[in-house]
């Protein structure tokens, strides 16, 4: 099966013009479930199931009839369009409260047009720089014990400018043989950066940055850090919710630690189950590129709501074509929301939450997970 | 927010303190005093008043909405700290002469004593927990230090400090940090001083808790149980709505509500019928209470969706509707539910029950029986396998003042037994029930 349509929609010139490729996308995303429909069997058993013909699927207001895949079943079974060896990454997320993760691979030529579609967006937002900065990654160390895709994302983030040194977070401790969080240690050399001339780049989860950020503040610490210096930050707010910090304190935080302006904080959304990225622009919201459609579906029917109302985030995108990651619902609530001051048209998500009370912290949850091993 | 010897901190502060607590709790137990029971019995019974009177309203009404706790319930739980409530307990525990145990013989004295120093790790499940368990260890006169469970918001504090002000001479026996739970080397401080740990929580905080104790220091588990269901087709709809309002008004979060039903059948038809009849009276008493908070809502719609994905495989029947659902399926698995009304309908014969159930030993807490028929063999066959509260379909989580906590006395288990031989009279024990 071609991808035509896919090739056309990289080759687009302005990675958030969603109205002049809406068409574009409804061909990809019916050329990428027919691709996944002869590769993968279970795949297309699922279409079976849900009836769905894929040459109904024409135009942009159809792609809601693709039925989704939740993420859950990417984390209890194998869905795979290209044999296992033939893939270049196979990651996994960085898992949930259930412990479980989900599997999901990459072929080279995904890769590729990963590496496309990352150029476009990267150069639409400025992100690409030549002189070498300092690292700071609130992340895995990466060794031979990490497959987690955050880390290989924030490594591979670190290739964007070049690399004088890299700090990370999680390290592995050889002793103890374990991964050990180690703020201290990026405490000091954030010390040490904030007096050279090479700007810092801080990579990964929020919610160690919080943490360090806090303490360092609570302690009088004051930094001015080099000029080009920027924060960013993926893998989500999501275990983040019950700490209840509002960005914009978040925002006023790293100003006063690190000396580094909001314009300079630069979020990202993304998830494993997900081939696209979307960067978020100085206004911090994050636009939806091209290369992908967010549905806001009613937990009770499913149907898709409008613009403005809460739901349930299912992210549809034709870039992988060794998972299919066509059409899946995410654990997230979220509101796609329309019109932005930063002149891009494209509708921008907001992330509410992580689906389910976060530390329901149940009396039953763990007496549970044990008994799974007995069988 | 940390308190330490009647002082509250911001967890900023709380680093140097480490240092110092093993020198301050040998000193108490270095400096003759001892803490009186009824110290302790009256500083809780002022603050139930304080808390009746209002003052700390701003705390508690937003918890109740929360949980959608109904304000007689409180009122029951906050009864079961006042003072004859207290004594009830202390005495139900350790014995109606705890005060006075008989001598061994004319020469060889009995007392009952405090542990010494306790380290509590809480849990997050209810917010008053933490400072309940802090409670317990200081009713019978042990020092206590508590870390609290991650995403605290600062009500076991607060209480605590209430009660030290109630009660100053307490603040030497009151220790709560804030360490989050992967910080090993730190509360490992905490029970390399204490002579017990007394943990809560869910199988990864035992496992962490039993990495922590050296081999002498006493382990006391409060870990996550798991309760349900045992009917036949003579169930009476009465009971049926009971068990469904169980569920309903806990959303299956406690460790004593229902996660779901086993049917002495093995018959699926049958089990299904059983099934539908079941739901369609969870539907209506679930629309009779306040529904299900949207972010759960949503996860068990996706949950419920991917079960109806892969139901050819599993052969799970599944009845949903607005959320709520009962899911049937072969196997006789006991299972954590997906909560919040959702339930699973499971066929166990009675002649499987000790062999089905037995594997699961220390999970088991609460079992409800709904049966005209054979009420008692079912019961007994419950109890051998391990189960330790046999209630009504509506009371299985209602607390009683004085029952045991798993089956366990926790203030047995938080004091020795001391026993001396008299030499000399100036030996002989002060007990610290002495009024």
């Amino acid at each position: 099966m071609g991808n035509k349509a896919l090739r056309k929609l990289l080759r687009h010139k302005d990675p958030y013009d969603v109205s002049k490729t809406n068409q574009l996308f409804a061909d990809a995303i019916r050329e990428n479930a027919r691709h996944h429909e002869r590769h993968c069997e279970d795949y297309k058993k699922i279409l079976k199931s849900f009836s769905c013909d894929l040459n109904s699927i024409k135009t942009i207001d159809d792609i809601k009839d693709i039925p989704f895949i939740p993420t859950l079943y990417f984390k209890r079974h194998e869905l795979f369009s290209m044999p296992y060896e033939k893939m270049a990454i196979k990651a996994t997320s960085s898992g949930t409260s259930s412990g479980l993760k989900s599997k999901v691979g990459m072929g080279y030529r995904d890769l590729f047009r990963g590496f496309k579609m990352i150029r476009k967006l990267f150069s639409y937002h400025k992100l690409w720089s030549f002189r070498r900065v300092n690292y700071f990654i609130f992340g895995y160390e990466p060794t031979k014990h990490t497959d987690v895709v955050i880390m290989k994302s924030a490594n591979g983030f670190s290739k964007v400018a070049p690399a004088k040194k890299r700090y990370y977070a999680i390290r592995w401790d050889k002793e103890k043989e374990t991964f050990k969080v180690d703020l201290d240690y990026m405490k000091k050399h954030l010390i040490k950066a904030s007096r050279q001339s090479n700007p810092i780049r801080t990579i990964g989860f929020p919610a160690y940055t919080y943490f360090l950020l806090k303490e360092m503040q609570d302690e009088g610490i004051r930094l001015t850090m080099p000029k080009g210096s920027l924060v960013t930050m993926g893998g989500g707010w999501k275990q983040f919710y019950q700490e209840a910090v509002d960005k914009r304190q978040f925002y006023t935080l790293v100003k006063d630690v690190l000396g580094i302006e909001e314009e300079n904080i630069v979020e990202f959304f993304g998830a494993v189950e997900h081939p696209v990225v979307f960067p978020d622009c100085k206004y911090h919201h994050m636009h939806i590129p091209i290369y992908s459609r967010v549905i806001i579906r009613d937990p009770d029917t499913f149907q898709p709501l409008p613009t403005g109302e809460m739901g349930l985030i299912n992210l549809v995108s034709p870039m992988n074509r060794a998972t299919p990651l066509t059409s899946v619902m995410t654990d997230d609530l979220g509101i796609l929301h329309e019109g932005c001051e930063c002149g891009v048209d494209a509708p921008w998500l907001e992330v509410v939450g992580r689906v389910g009370v976060k530390d329901i912290a149940t009396c039953a949850q763990g007496a549970d997970s044990l008994m799974g091993k007995q069988g | 927010m940390i308190l330490y010897k009647g002082k509250t901190y911001e967890n900023s502060e709380q680093e140097p303190l480490f240092e110092t607590l093993e020198k301050d709790c040998l000193d108490t137990l270095d400096n003759n005093k001892s803490l009186k029971p009824a110290m302790v019995i009256d500083a809780c019974d002022q603050l139930t008043q304080n808390i009746e009177a209002g003052k700390f309203d701003h705390l508690i009404q937003p918890l109740l909405s929360t949980f959608d706790i109904p304000e007689a319930h409180f009122e029951h739980y906050l009864s079961m700290f006042k003072k004859e409530a207290l004594e009830k307990k202390v005495k139900i525990e350790l014995g109606e002469d705890h005060k006075t145990l008989d001598p061994l013989d004319e020469n060889n004295e009995r007392a009952i004593r405090p542990l010494g120093i306790l380290f509590h790790i809480a849990a997050g499940n209810l917010d008053v927990l933490p400072a309940y368990s802090l409670i317990e260890g200081l009713l019978v006169g042990n020092i206590n230090i508590l870390k609290l469970p991650t995403g605290d918001k600062g009500l076991s504090v607060k209480l605590l400090s209430a009660l030290i002000e109630i009660e100053p001479r307490l603040s030497d026996y009151i220790y709560v940090f804030d360490v989050p739970s992967i910080e090993i080397d730190t509360l490992k401080i905490f029970a390399d001083i204490a002579d017990a740990i007394v943990v809560w929580g869910g199988n990864e905080a035992i496992k962490a808790a039993r990495t922590m104790a050296s081999p002498n220091t006493k382990l006391i588990e409060w870990g996550h149980k798991l309760s349900f269901a045992y009917a036949d087709s003579s169930a009476t709809d009465e009971d049926l709505r009971g068990l469904a309002k169980n569920i309903v008004t806990t959303n299956q979060l406690l460790c004593s509500s229902a996660q779901g039903i086993y049917v002495d059948t093995n018959d699926r038809e049958e089990l299904d019928r059983f099934a539908k009849r079941f739901f369609d009276i969870l539907n209506e008493v679930s629309n009779a209470h306040q529904p299900v908070p949207y972010g759960m809502k949503s996860k068990n719609a996706v949950e419920l969706y991917y079960e109806d994905m892969v139901k050819e495989d599993t052969g799970k029947r599944i009845y949903k509707k607005d959320g709520v659902s009962v899911i049937t399926s072969d196997d006789s698995a006991l299972e954590l539910s997906m909560l919040f009304r959702n339930v699973w309908v499971k066929m166990l014969p009675c002649d499987s029950i000790v062999k089905a159930l037995k594997p699961y030993k220390n999970y088991l807490q609460t079992a409800t029986v709904l049966s005209e028929k054979k009420y008692e063999a079912y019961v007994g066959k419950l109890i051998k396998v391990g189960v330790v509260r046999i209630k009504k379909p509506g009371e299985m989580s209602e607390a009683l003042l004085g029952e045991s906590h798993d089956g366990m006395y926790p203030l047995r288990l938080y004091t020795n037994i001391v026993e001396t031989t008299i030499t000399i009279e100036k030996c002989k024990l002060e007990t610290p029930y002495q009024s």
